[in-house]
């Protein structure tokens, strides 16, 4: 989970670290709440990197440069997000700009503080960072990059980093610029904090954060729906929360992972516009895929359903089909759908899937493992094509023709 | 010969008394049976406060090191423990000395995770995954539920060496390869975690000294940088046979910096780990690169000239 600056700056000024002085704004009326001498800094709170250089941080010089600049940028759309809350914040004296991150070296397997001698926006592609592990000797190697009077004190807070990335289970927290102030202080300028979801069952506070923007926009009713789904009391057993929501009219249930990452490509390719991205795996009991398969048809405007996955390891064929065929039975879809499935319970699972077609009617076209799973996405686009013209006229989608492969993913 | 099971390994697994724990116990010990040519020998379980009980078929224990005291020689530990116990129990076999420990737990804190490979690293211990399925070696044995409740439909010796983070590409990969008339050496599901114990590189010199390894197969996906390494181990010529890779994801650059989709490894970041950046990588030392993975099968085949 990524977080906003100003979420990450809490955890920054909670673990001791200094950052400015600020006040987050949510509502133009609410500007009279950020107070002290100008001029001041005006930073649109998005996900997004390259902030600065789209417009979204302003320098004002008096309360009237303060209220347009919060006016303008409140509601806006910066990076492809909608800017939800700004922070006003005082602005530095700068004497120095240093870039400082922690994150996960995958090669080493061991977390690793980054730091160059250079931060501010063109930090990566100028002056590469030094890397170091994150271990008890981190802060004395790094602060010998610095001139001897500032040593002590980034020592400091490269320790208190250090604490904070894994106490507050961060995947990532990069501060571009530490700022070395003309008084002497060090203070964190940004803060990029992401969270690791999977630390969640020992940090309840993350629970009172807002809620994280996708794709840009806030989540839809669709997500809220299936991010509930693995929260529920079957929570331990298999995952069948991952659901994007986008513009096209395919629907879409793969099973794995990885195979959902060579179908979506095998989508696209196929001139398949997807309604959403969904995973389910780890052999989730009926109820959980039942839960998502709603989620999926419920979505207006699909010209077709693709379920699909590799040959299963584990997941039971039977009982995670029973569950989609128990959303399929509420909602009885007319248009066609292709199911590719192998593994456990593979015999069983196409039965079921088979029978619950002929009951209720549905154009559906059921692969095995003989067909390699990727290839029947131009079987479901051949069969969408082929729908008599009537049925291909669809209100919902009128807006989302040229809005590229995944349609207007900001979704009504 | 094959990889990462060489010898007929003595199992034990932590989390037996789960379904999904007991399950495997019963699926390793039944794809061949210990001393059949081989096989996977479950000895014994261990679940906290269960100790004493029978599960899958073997005695249940309540700690690795009483099972161990019980059972001497144990090779490989799977870990079958939900994700908010993983960490403990996988230190409890780094401590005991088990040389391979094999975590299938998915959704483990990635701070827990890299305490428990800074604990491996210093005992020399292997882990594969987490987030692994398991490693099959055809007619020879296999560790976890890789290739389901009966792997010789879709398993069968032969040539090829398979690598994926996905346990579902693992064996669909291994299928097509079946299909081909190609079969496998060793197929090993290496997790889909964002820090894994054992990755491509650390496998592929494995399969450079495995007789009967020809060529390998990797299923790799967009973001991180486990696939770069491929082409590191390529260039040091740690790696010399014919190997051919698809790489998904490629919707990825689509989508927004952060935007979860696929493994928790296959995260979207910033600029980096993108499809063609990795095909360029692997392109430029030689691999074969895989538009669709179904056409993995024939172009390992033409580099092997098999």
């Amino acid at each position: 989970m990524n977080l906003y600056e100003h979420e990450g700056k809490a955890i920054l000024a909670r673990a001791g670290i200094p950052v400015p002085r600020g006040v987050l704004v949510r509502s133009s009326e609410a500007v009279g709440a950020a107070h002290g001498s100008f001029p001041l800094v005006v930073k649109a709170q998005v996900l997004a990197g390259g902030r600065g250089k789209a417009g979204g941080v302003r320098g004002v010089r008096s309360r009237e440069e303060l209220v347009v600049a919060v006016q303008n940028l409140l509601g806006s759309t910066l990076l492809g997000e909608s800017v939800r809350s700004v922070l006003v914040e005082e602005v530095l004296p700068v004497a120095k700009e240093y870039y400082i991150s922690v994150i996960y070296d995958q090669t080493a397997g061991r977390p690793a503080v980054l730091f160059s001698t250079s931060g501010g926006m063109e930090i990566e592609a100028s002056h590469p960072p030094r890397r170091f592990f994150l271990d008890s000797t981190v802060g004395e190697k790094v602060s010998e990059l610095v001139s001897e009077d500032e040593r002590g004190e980034l020592r400091k807070i490269i320790e208190l980093l250090g604490d904070a990335f894994v106490g507050e289970d961060a995947r990532q927290i990069e501060i571009n610029p530490l700022v070395r102030t003309s008084d002497g202080r060090f203070v964190a300028a940004d803060a990029k904090v992401a969270l690791d979801d999977d630390a969640a069952f020992r940090h309840p506070e993350w629970s009172a954060l807002e809620e994280r923007t996708v794709l840009g926009r806030g989540p839809t009713d669709r997500e809220r729906a299936a991010r509930a789904i693995d929260a529920g009391p079957l929570a331990h057993r298999g995952t069948a929360s991952k659901y994007i929501e986008f513009g096209g009219d395919v629907g879409i249930l793969f099973s794995g992972g990885g195979a959902s990452l060579a179908n979506m490509d095998a989508l696209l390719a196929a001139g398949g516009r997807p309604a959403n991205y969904s995973e389910y795996s780890g052999n989730p009991p009926r109820e959980k895929v039942a839960s998502l398969a709603r989620v999926v048809l419920s979505k207006p405007g699909l010209r077709g359903l693709w379920i699909c996955g590799g040959v299963a390891n584990f997941t039971q064929i039977d009982e995670t089909l029973a569950g989609i065929v128990d959303a399929l039975r509420e909602v009885r879809p007319r248009y066609p759908i292709v199911v590719r499935r192998a593994g456990p319970g593979e015999e069983e699972g196409r039965r079921i899937m088979e029978e619950a077609a002929r009951e209720l009617g549905l154009t559906l076209r059921y692969f095995g493992a003989e067909t390699p799973m990727t290839e029947t996405a131009g079987v479901l686009m051949d069969m969408i094509q082929s729908l008599p013209p009537n049925t291909r006229i669809n209100p919902n989608l009128t807006n989302s023709g040229d809005s590229g492969p995944f349609g207007n993913s900001a979704v009504a | 010969m094959s990889i990462l099971l060489d010898h007929h390994p003595r199992v034990l697994v932590q989390g037996i008394t789960g379904k999904e724990g007991g399950r495997a116990a019963v699926a390793m010990r039944v794809y061949l049976p210990a001393g059949k040519a081989g096989g996977t020998n479950v000895v014994c379980g261990v679940t906290p406060g269960k100790g004493g009980q029978m599960a899958g078929g073997v005695p249940v224990y309540n700690t690795v090191a009483e099972a161990i005291g019980a059972h001497p020689g144990i090779h490989v530990s799977a870990v079958y423990v939900p994700p908010q116990f993983a960490k403990s129990a996988i230190l409890e076999s780094i401590a005991a000395g088990i040389p391979l420990i094999h975590v299938v737990t998915e959704r483990m804190p990635i701070r827990d995770v890299a305490e428990c490979l800074a604990a491996a690293r210093s005992r020399g211990v292997r882990i594969l995954g987490p987030a692994s399925v398991g490693v099959i070696a055809p007619g020879r044995g296999r560790i976890g539920m890789i290739g389901g409740d009966d792997p010789s439909r879709i398993y069968a010796p032969g040539p090829i060496g398979v690598i994926s983070r996905s346990g579902g590409m693992t064996n669909e990969l291994s299928w097509m390869l079946r299909r081909a008339g190609l079969g496998q050496s060793t197929s090993v599901a290496i997790g889909g975690d964002y820090l894994i114990g054992t990755s491509y590189a650390d496998l592929l010199p494995m399969f450079e000294t495995d007789p009967l390894t020809k060529g390998v197969v990797v299923f790799g996906e967009v973001g991180g940088l486990y696939e770069f390494e491929i082409a590191d181990m390529i260039r040091a010529r740690r790696f010399t046979k014919p190997i051919a890779v698809f790489i998904g994801g490629r919707f990825g650059k689509n989508l927004p910096a952060g935007t979860p989709i696929g493994h928790a490894g296959a995260l979207i970041e910033r600029g980096r780990g993108t499809v063609e950046e990795k095909e360029e990588a692997l392109r430029a030392v030689g691999v074969h690169i895989a538009e669709r993975y179904e056409e993995l099968p024939s172009l390992i085949r033409t580099a092997c000239n098999l």
